[in-house]
């Protein structure tokens, strides 16, 4: 808080004694042609700011000495007729004061203070007189000092400003000339005619303060910042939306091109619309030839697909095996018959299909089920054959809108695909096929260990044997032939390269967690689960997530 | 959960029935039936021998689509069950992603009888129990045997 601006002028008052004493008519500003009027608006060094937080006017005077010394040094610098407070009304407890002193030696001024102390005036002017610079020395300049370690300042409660010896001595001579009656003052006998005869006329000071000039500017900091926030924040939003509107579409892409099937890694949970399923086709099961009963008689269908469809394991289709290769239908057609009459019964309940009688539908794997079986999971949990994983949609289907969601989690699954393999090959992406060859190998190593685990079961009798056969062996199938888009491309990248339910980073775990939670509610909370995602959690998180969409 | 869910677990539950595990009974009840008590016997060539254990297997909503969840409500000293009160097992075909719906609970308690026979460090939920048992079989061994005294008599 520093002064801005101080303003001297004279103005005239009634004496408060006087019969004609009335608030009306007090401090009247005389005009400019018949008066002092002299404006300080630069060099003001504020020296203590104490109470400086508004406007202070008041009368202009020299305070009184105490000591002979200093009245005797002070001639030299005030002169004799200047405004002393027995030039003021002496009932004047209403009267705003302002003293100004000459700083020509500490021991006098510690006497000014103790006066205007007692006086209570509103501001204190000093100056240093013999001085000839233009701005007085600044407050911490050893020319302020009383010996006190700037003490004097916080004693009074009044702020005190320095002004130019030359400014000083100015005004105090224009003092010596209205200090006296109305009479004496310049232009007095003009002023004489218009005023009463009692009236004073005195020099009169005005502060201002930059508090009251700070104060706006201190508004337009704050909404300078404000917009500069502002400005970042919608620059961010506006990235962050071109960039995920960016991402949205190059996921589509991938999706129409048949390169990523947004289920089968884990990203999207789709289901079949139903008329695509009424599509799919449905027809009596007949008794598969007499030879394949033969070879392979009770073996569950994984087990026929992945010994019979060799082809299937291939490399490329072990690569992609999201990607529902166009080939494969007509490979498995090619060993002479169709696979799919080698499932002699419904995996989904167990009944056997009743030759020439039951109604089966087949997926395009060519895995069949009772239509009551599958139908309704199709429609309402997963567009994935649930003994194979493959999607029951052709390639390139894009369902729905493709929300910020997806584009994150497949991000994140990518990530983790992308983090986990070691060597060069992880820069090749997590679905190139070197790393994806590698992770299954990993995985048939664990699936090796684990086969014992299964083997161990003795079949004692030839019911249960078969029986065995099928419950044991479809886990078994589905890891030990794992190019036949069974198990690979089938379970979530994450969820595949995990070795155990521990050991994964934070985040992912998180990402996890969720996922096998959000599986083991059940589909039928989460239809369309990434929408509801993108609405869900407290309003803040949803608005956050509207302004940035890459937020979580 | 629909009535061919139903009708499923009904159906597997007289194929465990018809052919019983050694040491493995199966309480059963028909108001409940999606959650199986299984009382099972520490196989005689494992540490657990002399252990009696007692585990839930509940059936979720979408079974046979997902896996039923297997939770060991006796305390057990094994790498593959989670050292907690939940007593989870997370591994092989329990694995929401491995599951497919051929698999069956018999395959499921086989699975268990397996494991507690030959447990599979590889695959473990409980890292240093795996640990232990892998570099300091002798330790681990007394341990298990330890806590069949202590929590599964
Ligand atoms: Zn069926
Ligand atoms: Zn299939």
């Amino acid at each position: 808080m520093t002064a801005s601006r101080i303003d001297i002028f004279t103005v005239r008052f009634p004496d408060p004694s006087s019969p004609s004493f009335n608030d009306d008519q007090r401090w009247i500003t005389l005009p400019t042609n018949v008066s002092f009027r002299y404006p300080i608006t630069d060099n003001i060094q504020t020296l203590s700011s104490k109470n400086a937080g508004y406007d202070a006017s008041g009368i202009l005077y020299v305070p009184e000495l105490r000591s002979d010394e200093c009245k005797k040094s002070e001639e030299a610098y005030v002169p004799a007729n200047a405004t002393r407070s027995r030039n003021l009304p002496s009932s004047n407890p209403g009267i705003p004061l302002i003293a100004l002193a000459p700083w020509f030696s500490p021991t006098c001024m510690k006497e000014y203070l103790e006066s205007v102390r007692k006086d209570s005036v509103r501001v204190l002017f000093v100056f240093q007189p013999g001085t000839d610079r233009a701005m007085p020395p600044p407050m911490a300049d050893a020319s302020w000092g009383l010996g006190d370690g700037g003490a004097w300042k916080s004693a009074n409660d009044f702020p005190t400003y320095a002004i130019n010896a030359a400014s000083g001595s100015v005004i105090l001579a224009q003092m010596t000339l209205y200090s006296g009656n109305l009479s004496e003052v310049p232009h007095g006998k003009d002023l004489s005619s218009a005023l009463d005869s009692t009236d004073y006329v005195r020099l009169w000071a005005r502060v201002e303060t930059d508090a009251v000039n700070r104060l706006p500017s201190l508004w337009v900091f704050l909404i300078i910042v404000l917009a500069i926030l502002m400005t970042i924040i919608a620059a961010t939003s506006l990235t962050m939306h071109c960039v995920q509107r960016r991402r949205r579409e190059e996921l589509r892409r991938r999706v129409i091109n048949g390169e990523i099937n947004l289920e089968a890694v884990g990203v999207k949970r789709l289901t079949v619309p139903r008329e695509f399923l009424e599509k799919l086709p449905s027809y009596t099961y007949s008794a598969p030839a007499h030879d394949s009963e033969n070879t392979m008689p009770q073996l569950p269908p994984s087990v026929l697909l992945a010994s019979s469809t060799g082809p299937d394991s291939q490399p490329t289709a072990g690569a992609r095996p999201w990607m529902r290769s166009s080939s494969a239908p007509s490979l498995s057609r090619a060993d002479g018959q169709s696979p799919a009459f080698s499932q002699p019964s419904c995996p989904i309940c167990l009944d056997d299909f009743e030759s020439n009688e039951t109604q089966v539908r087949e997926l395009p794997c060519r895995h069949i089920f009772h239509p009551d079986c599958i139908d309704p999971y199709l429609l309402n949990n997963s567009s994935l054959c649930p003994i194979c994983k493959e999607s029951v949609m052709p390639s390139g289907y894009c369902p729905t809108r493709i929300t910020n969601v997806m584009v994150r989690r497949e991000r994140m699954l990518r990530r983790a695909g992308n983090r986990r393999p070691s060597g060069p090959a992880s820069s090749l992406g997590p679905l190139s096929s070197p790393i994806h060859l590698g992770l299954l190998g990993s995985r048939i190593g664990g699936v090796i260990s684990g086969r014992r685990v299964f083997s161990a079961p003795d079949h004692r009798r030839a019911r249960s044997d078969e029986e065995m056969a099928i419950s044991n062996a479809a886990p078994l199938s589905t890891d030990a032939a794992p190019g036949t888009a069974t198990s690979s491309g089938a379970t979530p990248l994450s969820a595949r390269s995990d070795p155990g339910c521990g050991e994964i980073d934070h985040e992912e775990r998180r990402e996890r967690a969720r996922e096998r939670a959000l599986t083991l509610l059940g589909n039928r909370h989460v239809p369309s689960g990434d929408e509801d995602e993108e609405a869900s959690g407290p309003w803040w998180r949803r608005g956050l997530r509207k302004v940035f969409p890459g937020f979580r | 959960m629909s009535t061919g869910a139903k009708k499923r677990i009904l159906r597997e539950y007289a194929e465990c029935q018809n052919d019983p595990l050694p040491g493995v009974k199966i309480n059963f009840d028909e108001q409940n039936m999606t959650k199986w008590e299984i009382l099972m016997d520490g196989p005689d060539q494992s540490v657990y021998a002399g252990g009696h254990y007692k585990l839930e297997i509940n059936f979720p909503n979408e079974y046979p689509f997902k896996p039923p969840v297997v939770s060991f409500k006796t305390k057990i000293y094994h790498p593959n069950v989670s050292n907690d009160d939940k007593g989870s097992m997370c591994l092989g075909l329990l694995r929401p992603e491995e599951w497919k719906p051929p698999n069956k609970v018999i395959s499921v308690l086989h699975l268990i009888r397996n494991l507690l026979i030959e447990p599979n460090p590889d695959d473990a939920i409980e890292l240093s129990i795996a640990n232990d048992y892998k570099t300091n079989r002798a330790e681990f061994d007394k341990t298990a045997k330890d806590w069949v005294k202590r929590y599964a008599k």
